[in-house]
């Protein structure tokens, strides 16, 4: 397993776009999530020059619990740019037919595809790393009064991210292998979530049948999604979902198993 | 002899086009295999079938005795049409990774690389060789593991005078090593210079299969007419004829070794007898060879 995953390191390490997004994403991904707060002091300061007042701290985005699923939301947004380099990745063993070459000097169709897997679990694995370290970070210089079990409570949306990040570089990645041309396939990655909505609407017009709308939460894109529900929106009085839902983990991880599976299959039966 | 590689049947539709069809092989320890046909004979995609990337639509075939599987492919140095690796890293880099999924020992690579001449420019990137480099990188990562058996297709192609006789050459040392090695080529030249054994194809199917010596050797046919009733005698009394045959009124002679028309003639005319019909026919296999290899494509 581990060696499969050095290969595919391998391929990548010496690949100056693979370092320029991956630089892109976390240097992002770390900078705007960490930098909310001064921001909002920033725009409270102009508040004051214009002589109103705008207390942040009554805003609670980076006070434990709440930060937890504030900005693992926020994170979720940058991971298109994430699984635009495994697009990347996989298609270039197309268009370079390295692909034909790896099978040929050995490796097993599965490996290949485990190779990629493996990879992608360990941008998921960096992209939480990331992401707790951001956390624990801004909430502890933020948090007005600090209560040790408030940390705890919201750890659960790590995992939800964890599974969100894979689940989606999986679907980038079956995508790949089934597009095989790079500038397609981030195209319609792009696309996706609009496609998936569009059929969402036609298909669950509410006067139409009304009695299968609980449907919709199986859709893929929708199901990655609803991993960690939009949590702003309880800043404007309004209930919102603050927990991570067991079914939405349990379709999320069936879709990505089944992701990865497709992959799998596309390849064995190719000639390549 | 071992056998290496045993074929039964092996065939590859392409829709309705059957680019290898129902072929049979055996290819022993220490041959240079020479898989000769022109282009579009399915040499390549019946490598590819051997290598795992193709995937056939009948027939079998085993390496060392044993169904394929990715761990035997491990054991087999292979480049199949063109060189592949990623323009992006250096040739080093590219072999590293081939020596990694081959599980090959990296002190290997300075080795390979000296074999083919490149570890002068073993830190550039793929993308600025030149075509001859590139072949020849692609032996040098067939060649990484050590295998008992070597497979190149085409391996001179496009390549100008110089550099096919470099990768000739390599070859040739290759083969002196003891390796086994297959080689797909168009060129009967190439075969003959290079191989041991050899297999002809012609549009997926096998036409001969032989030791390459056959070849070379084949005896020149004398077709050869006079009007003298003492004809077939003195024939029969030549000493470098082989047999004998009349066809439609005309003297088939086959000759031995290192006989040829010039000697029949002088031989007859010594006689006392002047042919009134006599043509050397091209030693019938070559001959036949270079007719199928001539073939529209
Ligand atoms: N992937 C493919 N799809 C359709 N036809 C193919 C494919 N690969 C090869 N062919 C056809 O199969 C025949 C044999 O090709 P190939 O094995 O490449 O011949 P060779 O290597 O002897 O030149 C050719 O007619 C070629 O056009
Ligand atoms: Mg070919």
């Amino acid at each position: 397993m581990l060696h499969l995953l050095k290969i595919d390191l391998k391929k990548m390490t010496s690949y100056r776009t693979f370092w320029v997004i991956c630089g892109l994403y976390f240097i992002t991904l770390g900078f705007s999530t960490a930098s909310g707060m001064e921001i909002l002091k920033w725009i409270a300061s102009k508040f004051e020059d214009f002589g109103s007042s705008l207390n942040v701290n009554r805003i609670p985005l980076y006070h434990f619990p709440d930060i937890w699923q504030n900005l693992i939301w926020f994170s979720g947004l940058f991971k298109l740019v994430l699984s635009i380099m495994v697009v990347i990745s996989i298609t270039n063993e197309y268009q370079y037919r390295t692909l034909r070459q790896n099978i040929i000097d050995g490796m097993s169709r599965f490996e290949f595809v485990l190779s990629k897997v493996l990879t992608n679990l360990l941008l998921s694995v960096m992209s939480v790393g990331m992401l707790l370290l951001i956390v624990m970070v801004t909430g502890l210089i933020y948090t007005p009064e600090l209560i040790w079990s408030d940390i705890l409570v919201g750890t659960e949306f790590l995992l939800a991210y964890f599974i969100e990040i894979f689940a989606f570089l999986s679907y980038a990645l079956m995508l790949g292998v089934f597009v095989q041309r790079s500038g397609l396939t981030i195209v319609l990655l792009m696309l996706s979530h609009m496609i998936e909505a569009i059929i969402k609407v036609n298909l669950f017009r509410e006067s139409l049948n009304p009695s299968i709308g609980w449907l919709k939460q199986f859709f893929p894109l929708e199901s990655i999604t609803n991993l960690v529900p939009l949590p702003f929106a309880r800043y404007a009085f309004q209930e919102i979902q603050d927990y991570v839902s067991i079914t939405a983990v349990a379709i999320a991880l069936g879709w990505t198993f089944l992701f990865n599976y497709f992959s799998y299959l596309k390849l064995k039966k190719a000639d390549i | 002899m071992e056998t290496v590689l045993s074929i039964q049947k092996l065939t590859k539709n392409f829709g309705k086009l059957c680019a290898v069809n129902q072929l049979d092989l055996e290819v022993k320890r220490g041959q240079v295999f020479g898989m000769l046909g022109p282009n579009g004979s399915g040499k390549t995609t019946t490598l590819g079938m051997l290598m795992g990337v193709t995937n056939p639509s009948s027939g079998s075939f085993s390496w060392f005795g044993e169904p394929s599987t990715h761990l035997t492919r491990k054991k087999i140095g292979a480049v199949l049409e063109h060189p592949i690796f990623y323009p992006y890293l250096s040739g080093q880099k590219n072999l590293e990774l081939n020596a990694m999924i081959k599980g090959a020992n990296p002190a290997n690579i300075v080795k390979v690389l000296d074999i083919v001449e490149l570890s002068a420019r073993k830190d550039d990137k793929y993308r600025t060789y030149s075509l001859g480099m590139k072949q020849r990188l692609a032996i040098a990562s067939a060649l990484v593991s050590d295998p008992i058996i070597l497979i190149l297709d085409e391996p001179t192609n496009g390549l100008d005078p110089m550099g096919i006789a470099e990768i000739r050459e390599i070859v040739k040392r290759i083969a002196a090593d003891g390796k086994t090695i297959i080689l797909a080529s168009h060129l009967l030249d190439e075969v003959q210079k290079v191989c041991t054994h050899f297999a002809v194809l012609r549009r997926g199917k096998l036409m001969h299969s032989g030791p390459v010596d056959e070849v070379g050797k084949g005896e020149e046919t004398v077709e050869v007419m006079a009007y003298h009733d003492d004809l077939p005698v003195l024939l029969q009394e030549f000493i470098g004829s082989a047999t004998i045959k009349k066809e439609n009124g005309i003297f088939q002679v086959m000759m031995k070794d290192g006989f040829h028309s010039q000697d029949l003639n002088k031989f007859l005319f010594e006689k006392g007898i002047i042919t009134s019909h006599l043509i050397t026919k091209k030693k019938t296999l070559e001959k036949q060879f270079l007719e199928i290899l001539a073939e529209a494509h």
